[in-house]
């Protein structure tokens, strides 16, 4: 059944004019589907799909027919005669394992309008057994003939399995039921074409004969028919075997509620044994205008159970599955749950003044059936008025049939009631109120007035079934309607309630008045309505009954159409109603790390991160129903679909809807942070054009109709890879899960956001390094840094210097302004070649090194004060300051010169000791803070550039940068080369170096780069030389970036920059390219094409283009 | 159905609006029973959405008339739970001492009612089920299976007066532990929270705003009022110790 269910949630993706449960979808339609539909009016299992169907009429054998004893035996194909009996004109339905008659004239064909098929007019509109007509199972089918008529083309004649008593042609044993005959009334070609779909399902059938033979052993009526209805039953078959009549619940043993002469129930059962007896039973019941009478006036005891099976239709589904309910409990025997732990509390609470539950009998079947439960449905899990309702259910049903109805009663009678959001419960009493808005509006008025809250009444009343409402009896005899003719049943007797009260309703002026009005009338609904009535008649009409009367009769407007129509006008205040209080609790409950972050920004974050979550939920299912669809379609209405879902609904994801992943893995965290910072955008998105020209799959069909929501990342912007964030990723994941919640990614976050502390965030960084957390991190870990410092700052920083910096614009050496891109990149090649002059060895002589530290903490101040004096200096100025001051004097132009290498050639000796991988170095946290201090740029950016690169809801970012499609087509696609007019400027570019400099900013740009990569080529080759392994240190991400400087200086014309950066890519060319390279990688390239072959690639396009590169580079 | 108080001397009579709030079965609706019925139900069946009562507590100088809305402690009920907080004027967060989960509970709701209900809610936060722990200053020593049914004693207290009341200081939360099984301390919490509605905030019986004055009127009227729990009909005899 579960499979059944996801099978069915599937289908429904598939299917635009979709209903998921009965709420209506979120998105485009709100119409059931029409597959939908038919499951619902024939109350069938999930896994049915309306087949064929044609107009036919249908012809039971008359009354009179029941005179003449050896009738039936008469009627076969020779003497059939169409004027006998009763005829009932209709559609006939044929499904995959069911044939389906009704006489409301519904379609559900593929070609019929929805409204065809949802426009009902029988009495249960869709929600029930409507019209005359029969479900039956194909299997139940004994024979099936073709008659020979004149004036019909067609005509079947169906004989079913009980129709012949199992003892053979002894007295006893069950009477045969009619034969029916059916016409089928359409083209030749339509009844031959039905025909053969009759013909292969009732082949499959054959299959289930046994299955369904066991299963219906267990209904009452098998028992019940196989004699007469007044003499003793035979207490054994004709071949000895000794008959017990099977479990109709507690309530055989503990007796059933309510005075059974009272209730006329040995009368009711007679009545119940004549139609049975010319109508069928259990599987192969025709229900006609007395069915629906019969339940009307109340079921008899033994029959209840039955009965609530059929009409509920989870006799089908036990059909289908009859072993799962043991299976279930066996499967997860000794297991338990939190569902469990509820359920142990509540079962001594459940209906405790009935004698079976205080018996261990009662409690412990109750346990098992709300146990199973808990286990097929683990979203639902168990609810507090479960109980109650199940615990009813057992007085009637055996444990096994109690488990499928309550399926039936949370999937399909009232959705969402039980939810952990219980907004199916919500949602029916607004929808509720404005029923009695509409209906009552004087009682409306005064309860609004007074400030009565009806839902505070009227919910216990939908939640438990009137069941802990009104006295069992009465409870349960709603309960008879409401299993036939649905959920509509629950709001009309609701009504009622409140129409036959209104007068003294009107008097109450507080809620308790209120409620103490209607408890007192449903302690009288056993008695009379009009005692005092001189009719004796009158007399004997009950409260109950006038409550049906009214409710059946005044309010028989109230239809399934109107309810679902209310409820989808409702769906969205109610939702968000739920979920402004799931987001208020959650964000409540975040822990004291939280209070570091604002609300805004926490309310932000929730959003963020449900939204991901929810997103790439609705996007693997698209995925997954596309796939389904083709499977589908490849083995032609298969009958198992069993591929499903796994556990989602369609609309899981939203909050309000209930459970669903809270869970982020890898992939959603980048998600997540491409969301919130920009430097977790990949830069090169694989490019969904691409896909498509690979149309092996299915999904590149699937893409090329709805690329935007089939691609991975949705219509978002598509998530870097990098190991920077597989760091965060591990450090956010405190519980080391793989997994993050939404409290660990604020706990994550609150540090970055919350301190604006730049010690806190720089020791925040290092640790993120620190591997072992010893308070070192070596040469690798020094790389991957400066590999990270890039990495984020590649789309620019907002850092401390602000926008408003601008006016004091750093000239680069031509006198055009520097960027901060620039002042960044060569920030960090300082850093790291600082880093290895200061790194401690392993062995340590840190007097040194602190000295030295000491000396360039005392000059960086000095240097401050002169780029206060006037023009800016290189960041990258600081370092060379030690050895003479006068390179802070020096011009502009002289910078180029004091940057390279040879310039602090003592010190370069120095760095070079360190860079021997023969002597391991590391750095500590006061070395890092230190050389991070140096320099301003960098100190810049762990003082607000890096928690300013996380957008929360002060300042989210801006939505082109986020879901520009065109930004990404044009990205790729730009077949403009180099030449574009516009200079492409490349910071980090670690390719730069080796082409030849170009002029002006570029030329300066390419030495800034040139010096940093000549550190790190010298890092690179010795470590190269001695350890293999620290390959992967010079990860790279072998992409482009497109996004540089150009970017923020030409006022974010994503498409301008797109084509110009797409450019180098696609061409493979030096020349303003690899913005991404870092410095660590780029000496890969420039020592030799082996080397470069190690660079590993952590993108998942990246490693071709890396091969591509370091050829290019080898040139 | 009506104490005796009322009718001989008409004091000035208001309603207050009371909601408890708490996880499932820390003995919400059993405090309730306790204090409007003086009865204890060992199996009492799970509130579905919220029961509503009512009960007079008599105090020196006028008559307070709760308006008691139990809610469900299911967590899924949660949410229902803002239908009934509304426009509550004083509420009980109940937590099982045998529980230290309960309480955790009790601070979320501690929480939300502090930011979301009408300002100025009294609230009360209640440890109940002390009878699982006979000797009241042993501190959670036997450290063993919790047990949440209210018949087995064996159970030793989890949480402890001193970690409770610290919390309920911090918060400005009147603070009780009781019993609703021997009904210890159950009514002087309802005295305790009558005693904390500040005046000003009182009103007539459903006569809108303004003070508590029209004593005649509403003595007739509660008088007509039905004690809404059927089975207890026999009246509160020490419904508020006062």
């Amino acid at each position: 059944m579960f499979l059944q269910n996801l099978v069915q949630k599937a289908q429904q993706l598939i299917d635009p004019a979709v209903l998921p449960g009965p709420l209506g979808s979120l998105t485009s339609s709100d119409r059931p589907s029409k597959a939908q539909l038919f499951r619902h009016q024939f109350r069938l299992p999930d896994t049915q799909n309306p087949l064929y169907e044609i107009t036919a009429e249908l012809t039971l054998p008359g009354k009179s027919s029941r005179g003449g004893g050896g009738a039936p035996k008469n009627w076969d194909k020779s003497n059939w005669d169409r004027d006998r009996g009763t005829h009932y004109v209709g559609q006939l339905h044929l499904s995959e394992q069911f044939l389906c008659f009704s006489t409301v004239n519904t379609s559900f064909a593929n070609t019929a309008s929805t409204s065809a098929s949802s426009a009902f007019t029988g009495r249960t509109h869709g929600t029930g057994p409507a019209g005359n007509g029969f479900t039956l199972p194909l299997c139940a089918v004994r024979r099936m003939e073709r008659l020979h008529t004149q004036s019909y083309m067609f005509a079947l004649s169906v004989t079913t399995w009980n129709g012949f008593d199992a003892g053979g042609e002894g007295k006893a044993g069950a009477p045969s039921p009619p034969k029916l005959t059916i016409q089928l009334e359409g083209s030749r070609q339509q009844c031959e074409r039905f025909c053969d779909g009759l013909k292969r399902g009732l082949r499959q059938g054959i299959k289930e004969v046994d299955n369904m033979r066991t299963v219906a052993q267990e209904c009452y009526s098998e028992y019940f028919m196989y004699d007469d209805f007044d003499v003793t039953p035979t207490p054994e078959k004709p071949d000895g075997t000794p008959r017990t009549p099977p479990d109709t619940g507690l309530g055989s043993v503990f007796k059933y509620p309510g005075n059974s002469k009272k209730l006329r129930d040995r009368s009711k059962m007679r009545l119940w044994h004549e139609y049975m007896k010319e109508n069928g039973r259990n599987t192969t019941l025709v229900r006609q205008p007395d069915f629906h009478r019969l339940i009307r006036v109340g079921l008899p005891n033994l029959l209840r159970g039955e009965i609530w099976e059929l009409s509920s239709g989870s006799f089908y589904l036990r059909l289908q599955k009859p072993k799962l309910y043991q299976e279930t409990l066996v499967k997860h025997e000794g297991e338990g749950s939190l569902a469990i732990d509820e359920i142990e509390k509540d079962l001594n609470r459940s209906l405790p003044e009935y004698a079976g539950f205080q018996s261990e009998e009662g409690i412990g079947r109750l346990r098992r059936v709300l146990t199973a439960y808990s286990w097929i449905n683990p979203e639902v899990g168990y609810c507090q008025a479960m109980n109650i309702v199940v615990a009813a259910l057992l007085i009637y049903l055996s444990e096994s049939q109690a488990f499928y109805v309550l399926s039936i009663l949370c999937d399909r009678l009232l959705p969402g009631y039980y939810s952990t959001t219980m907004y199916g419960t919500l949602l029916d009493q607004r929808v509720f109120e404005s029923l009695v808005e509409k209906t009552m509006p004087i009682i409306w008025d005064h309860l609004v007035k007074n400030d009565v809250q009806l839902s505070v009444v009227s919910l216990p009343w939908f939640l438990s079934l009137y069941i802990n409402s009104m006295p069992l009896i009465f409870a349960f005899r709603v309960l008879d309607v409401f299993f036939l003719e649905g959920p509509k049943v629950l709001f009309q007797v609701g009504l009622a309630i409140l129409r036959i009260n209104g007068e003294e309703l009107l008097d109450a002026t507080d809620d308790g008045t209120f409620i103490s009005v209607l408890k007192s009338y449903f302690a009288r609904l056993g008695e009379s309505a009009h005692p005092k009535s001189e009719n004796p008649k009158h007399r004997a009409i009950t409260n109950f009954q006038a409550l049906m009367v009214v409710a059946f009769k005044e309010f028989e407007g109230i239809t399934q159409h109107t309810i679902s129509e209310q409820r989808s006008k409702h769906k969205g205040a109610v939702l968000e109603n739920i979920e402004s209080f799931a987001k208020r609790t959650s964000i409540r409950n975040l822990g004291p790390e939280s209070k570091k972050l604002s609300m805004n920004d926490l309310g932000f974050l929730y959003d963020r991160f449900y939204t991901v979550l929810y997103e790439r939920q609705q996007r693997s299912q698209i995925i997954q129903a596309e796939a389904d669809r083709k499977q589908k379609q490849a083995r032609q209405r298969a009958s198992e679909l069993v591929t499903g879902v796994p556990g989602n609904a369609p609309e899981m994801g939203r909050v309000a809807l209930g459970p669903s992943s809270s869970q982020m893995d890898y992939d959603a965290f980048r998600e997540f942070l491409a969301g919130v910072s920009k430097w977790a955008v990949t830069d090169s998105p694989s490019s969904p054009s691409k896909e498509d020209k690979s149309s092996n799959g299915y999904f590149a069909s699937a893409l090329r109709n709805r690329s935007a929501s089939l691609s991975p990342w949705g219509a978002g912007p598509e998530p870097a890879d990098h190991d920077f964030m597989q760091r965060l990723f591990k450090k956010w994941d405190a519980d080391g899960n793989s997994a993050l919640t939404l409290q660990n990614v604020v706990t994550g976050l609150a540090p970055i956001k919350g301190n604006r502390d730049i010690m806190s965030s720089i020791e925040y960084f290092f640790e993120l390094y620190d591997d072992d957390s010893d308070g070192k991190v070596d040469r690798e870990g020094i790389l991957r840094i400066s590999e990270a410092l890039l990495f984020l700052s590649r789309r620019g920083v907002a850092g401390g210097l602000g926008p408003s910096s601008g006016v004091e614009e750093v000239k680069g050496p031509d006198g055009l302004p520097m960027s901060k891109d620039e002042q960044f990149l060569s920030a960090v090649s300082a850093f790291i070649r600082r880093c290895f002059e200061y790194a401690d060895p392993d062995h340590p002589s840190r007097q040194d090194v602190d000295g030295a530290a000491t000396g360039i903490k005392n000059l960086d101040v000095k240097e401050d004060d002169l780029l206060d004096l006037g023009e800016k200096k290189e960041s990258d100025d600081h370092p060379l300051a030690e050895n003479s001051t006068s390179a802070a004097d020096d011009s502009v132009l002289a910078r180029p010169s004091t940057n390279s290498f040879g310039q602090t050639a003592s010190k370069n000796a120095e760095a070079n000791a360190a860079l021997d991988p023969s002597s391991p170095v590391h750095i500590t946290l006061p070395t890092f803070r230190m050389l991070v201090l140096a320099d301003e740029t960098l100190e810049s950016f762990f003082d607000s550039g890096f928690a300013n690169s996380f957008h929360l809801a002060d300042a989210p970012l801006p939505s082109s940068t986020l879901t520009s499609p065109s930004f990404l087509n044009l990205h790729n696609a730009a077949p403009s080369n180099s030449a574009s007019p516009i200079p492409t400027i490349s910071p980090g570019g670690p390719g730069a170096g080796v082409v030849a400099p170009g002029k002006g900013l570029r030329g300066m740009l390419d030495n800034i780069v040139t010096d940093g990569m000549r550190v790190a080529a010298e890092v690179k080759r010795r470590m190269d030389e001695a350890q293999k392994e620290l390959d992967r240190g010079a990860t790279t991400r072998g992409t482009e970036d497109e996004e540089d400087e150009e970017y923020e200086d030409h006022g974010r014309d994503l498409l301008d920059v797109a084509e110009a950066d797409a450019v180098p890519e696609r061409q493979g060319e030096a020349g303003g390219n690899l913005l991404d390279k870092d410095i660590v990688s780029s000496p890969t390239k420039a020592e030799a094409g082996s080397s470069a072959a190690s660079v590993k690639s952590t993108g998942s396009t990246g490693m071709g283009k890396d091969v591509e590169k370091s050829t290019m580079f080898e040139r | 159905m009506s104490d005796g108080a009322g009718a001989t001397a008409p004091k000035p009579s208001s309603s207050v609006k009371l909601v408890l709030l708490g996880e499932a079965a820390v003995g919400k609706s059993s405090l309730v029973l306790r204090f409007v019925n003086n009865d204890f139900q060992p199996n009492k069946e799970p509130t579905i959405g919220a029961a509503f009562l009512t009960q007079k507590c008599q105090l020196p100088n006028r008559t307070i008339k709760f308006e008691i809305w139990d809610t469900a402690g299911q967590e899924r009920f949660a949410s229902l739970a803002p239908m009934y907080y509304r426009n509550a004027q004083s509420a009980l967060v109940v937590y099982d001492i045998t529980k230290p989960s309960s309480l955790v509970k009790a601070k979320h709701w501690v929480a939300e009612l502090q930011r979301q209900a009408s300002p100025g809610i009294v609230i009360a936060l209640v440890g109940n089920k002390l009878d699982l722990c006979e000797d009241d200053n042993a501190e959670a020593e036997q450290a063993d299976a919790e047990n949440e049914t209210e018949e087995e004693p064996s159970t030793a207290r989890k949480v402890s007066t001193k970690e409770a009341k610290a919390y309920a200081d911090e918060e400005s939360l009147l603070f009780f532990e009781t019993s609703a099984k021997t009904g210890h301390n159950v009514s002087e919490v309802f005295t305790a929270i009558a005693n904390a509605i500040p005046e000003t905030s009182l009103k007539g019986p459903r006569s809108g705003a303004g003070g508590g004055t029209q004593a005649a009127i509403s003595a007739g009227q509660d008088n007509n009022r039905v004690n809404l729990n059927a089975r207890g009909e026999a009246g509160p005899k020490e419904g508020c110790a006062c």
